[in-house]
């Protein structure tokens, strides 16, 4: 198992459209990936769950990932928030 | 006359159309063949997915991008695998595909209305009509076909839906009523944006009518008349020719200059207060923005914003701007404008107490992140810096310090900024007007707030019912208090602008031309109708009425001057 903790630097938060990015992005990774944020885990795969988590900009959460491809995936979502998922 | 809430402008005379839709009631089924009932539901999801795709394909070719994106979220939301998952636990357990729609989309229908932000709450109507259309489909509910109504077409239905929309031809709906919905919902954005007068959440309406009678859908002011009589008809009819062609004038508006009719050039601004809005000044014709309030920052936020936030929300503004000048204010808070972190003390005369520059000279560490990030965010466009609710010269004194001081040490940082960023001060108080020859002198421009003005020359608290008879900035004392500052202003050379709901006042506005106030920011909504009334006037015959109207001595003979004279 793998994790990191990334601060939400997007003005919106977690929206739909970068919600839907990412959800997609981890989508396509065999492991399974929570997002943790104030004490719940979410599902990453799922945008409607990430929506439900009401991430807000400024807010921390925790990446983890568990499964035979868990450090690409988490590399991959490090890369998705520090480039910044508008685009 | 049936009242309900307006939620697209115009006006739509036609014959009416009533749309009946079955209601969409199922009796929940126990079901024995669940891998049967997985193929129905699987079967209804695809087609919902061909349906949601193709209307989105036909609302991006007749109405555009950004409204097929918000469809196409639709697919991407019903297509997530927690929602399928759930839907199918359900239909595993021996329920019908009804059931795991109903449930499964109420459930998040009941988490994202409860959310705090209203981005957030709106999915909840996304996920309110994918359940629509899925039970629709489940039901064998065939959509009415609207793409071949008849030219002047009232359409009159429960409710719609974006896709409802999606085949309606636009020159054949003059109007569209419905008995439930609000002007946040996707349908009144798509309705907007194509243009039809709407009038949404007219109870009962559709029990009222019957195809083929007339009606008048009035979507200013959010009402509807069955079978009128031939006066009012009239009467509309006249109103709606009224309403179009001034649409068409305030089109034509659109990235032409401001000047008056003889010439003169004027700047007109926008006031904004997210940099989001940024966006709409250009859209609606804006030259700039001459008031970019900051309070937001502070108010949306639970603690004190950073360096790095705010100089990210200023810079996305400025580069929504590009080169035109953009005036931000100083964070203006305190009088009836709280923000619970910062621990202000209730006062008993708020609006004479700690507020605006007051508090920011009070609490300079606070004071200087903003003028840093302000600073910062001036390296890549035309920024100034504006001080709220200045009374004597100290204050600016005090403030072109604080700024001194943090251009050394962004100097000292290495970090970018312009270095010939200008300070102006709002005038919005009865010392500053009266000493606005002196603040001249160390201003780099002026910006008139006539709300303040108004408030703090008439000594009344416009909230407060038994005085708000008072509260008028066409009162003979506000009126010299402008023309003063204006005066001032012009006699040193610097700038002068007005911020206030007045600079947009059809009936100010010429006496604003001939005491010769340059630049005019108003809301975005009202600048096309801004520049147009700017536009009717010569400087010559705006002189005139001001003569005359400087000779009055009450605000009601004023007003009924300028009435008469409105063009």
């Amino acid at each position: 198992m793998v994790s990191k903790v990334i601060k939400i630097t997007d003005e919106q938060g977690l929206h739909m459209r970068p919600a839907t990015l990412f959800s997609q992005a981890m989508a396509g990774f065999k492991s399974n990936v929570q997002v943790k944020h104030n004490g719940k885990s979410y599902d990453a795969k799922s945008v409607m769950m990430l929506m439900t988590a009401c991430i807000k900009c400024g807010d921390e959460i925790e990446i983890v990932a568990e499964g035979s491809d868990e450090q690409d995936v988490l590399n991959k979502a490090i890369e998705l928030f520090e480039n910044g998922l508008e685009g | 006359m049936f009242e309900g809430i307006a939620a697209s402008k115009g006006i739509g005379i036609g014959k009416i159309k009533l749309i009946e839709e079955c209601e969409l009631k199922f009796v929940p089924k126990h079901i024995d063949d669940v891998e049967k009932e997985k193929l129905r539901f699987e079967n209804a999801l695809n087609k919902f997915k061909k349906d949601t795709a193709e209307s989105a394909e036909s609302i991006r070719k007749n109405i555009g991008e950004k409204e097929a994106n918000i469809l196409e979220g639709h697919i991407a939301m019903i297509s997530d695998p927690a929602m399928n998952s759930k839907m199918m636990e359900i239909i595993e357990g021996g329920q019908c595909a009804e059931t795991a729609v109903d449930t499964v989309c109420d459930m998040f229908i009941n988490i994202f209305s409860q959310m705090e932000d209203e981005l957030m709450r709106q999915r909840s109507l996304d996920i309110s009509d994918i359940k629509t259309s899925l039970i629709k489909i489940l039901l064998g509910v065939e959509n009415v076909n609207l793409s071949q109504l008849e030219s002047g077409t009232i359409l009159i239905t429960k409710d719609i839906t974006p896709s409802m929309i999606s085949q309606i031809v636009k020159d054949n709906v003059a109007g569209v009523i419905t008995e439930i919905g609000g002007t946040t919902s996707h349908a009144a954005i798509l309705l907007r944006t194509i243009e039809i007068p709407t009038v949404l959440s007219v109870a009962g309406i559709t029990k009222q009518v019957k195809d083929g009678d007339v009606a008048i859908v009035d979507g200013n002011d959010g009402v509807v008349y069955i079978r009128p009589e031939e006066e009012l008809l009239s009467k509309y009819k006249l109103k709606r020719e009224e309403y179009i062609k001034k649409k068409i004038e305030l089109k034509e508006l659109v990235g032409v200059e401001t000047h008056t009719k003889d010439n003169i050039k004027l700047k007109l601004y926008c006031n904004i207060g997210t940099p989001k809005e940024a966006k709409t000044v250009i859209e609606s014709g804006g030259e700039g923005i001459g008031l970019f309030r900051t309070e937001f920052l502070f108010m949306d936020s639970n603690h004190l914003p950073s360096e790095t936030e705010q100089y990210n929300s200023y810079k996305e503004a400025v580069d929504l701007l590009s080169d035109k000048t953009i005036i931000i204010r100083t964070l203006d808070i305190g009088g009836d404008k709280d923000i619970p972190y910062l621990g202000l003390k209730k006062e008993c005369n708020p609006f004479l107490g700690y507020r605006g520059i007051r508090y920011c000279l009070g609490n300079i560490d606070i004071f200087k992140i903003q003028i840093r990030s302000i600073l910062r965010a001036s390296a890549f466009g035309k920024v100034k810096i504006m001080i709220p609710l200045v009374t004597c010269v100290d204050e600016i004194r005090a403030v072109r310090k604080i700024v001194e001081d943090c251009k050394q040490q962004l100097k000292a940082e290495g970090i970018e900024f312009d270095k010939k960023i200008e300070v102006g001060c709002m005038i919005e108080t009865a010392s500053a007007s009266l000493i606005a020859d002196i603040l001249a002198k160390e201003a780099n421009f002026f910006s008139i707030g006539t709300n303040d003005l108004t408030q703090y020359t008439m000594s009344v608290d416009r909230g407060n019912q038994n005085v708000t008879y008072l509260y008028s900035a066409f009162e003979p004392s506000v009126i010299r208090s402008i023309k003063n500052i204006i005066d001032c202003a012009k006699k040193q050379g610097i700038e002068v602008g007005m911020c206030g709901e007045a600079a947009a006042d059809e009936l100010m506005i010429p006496l604003l031309i001939s005491f010769g106030l340059e630049e005019y920011s108003v809301s975005p909504s009202l600048a096309l109708e801004t520049k147009s009334v700017i536009s009717k006037w010569t400087k010559k015959e705006a002189d005139e009425l001001a003569d005359k109207v400087l000779k009055l001595s009450t605000k009601a003979e004023i007003i009924k001057l300028l009435q008469e004279y409105k063009k």
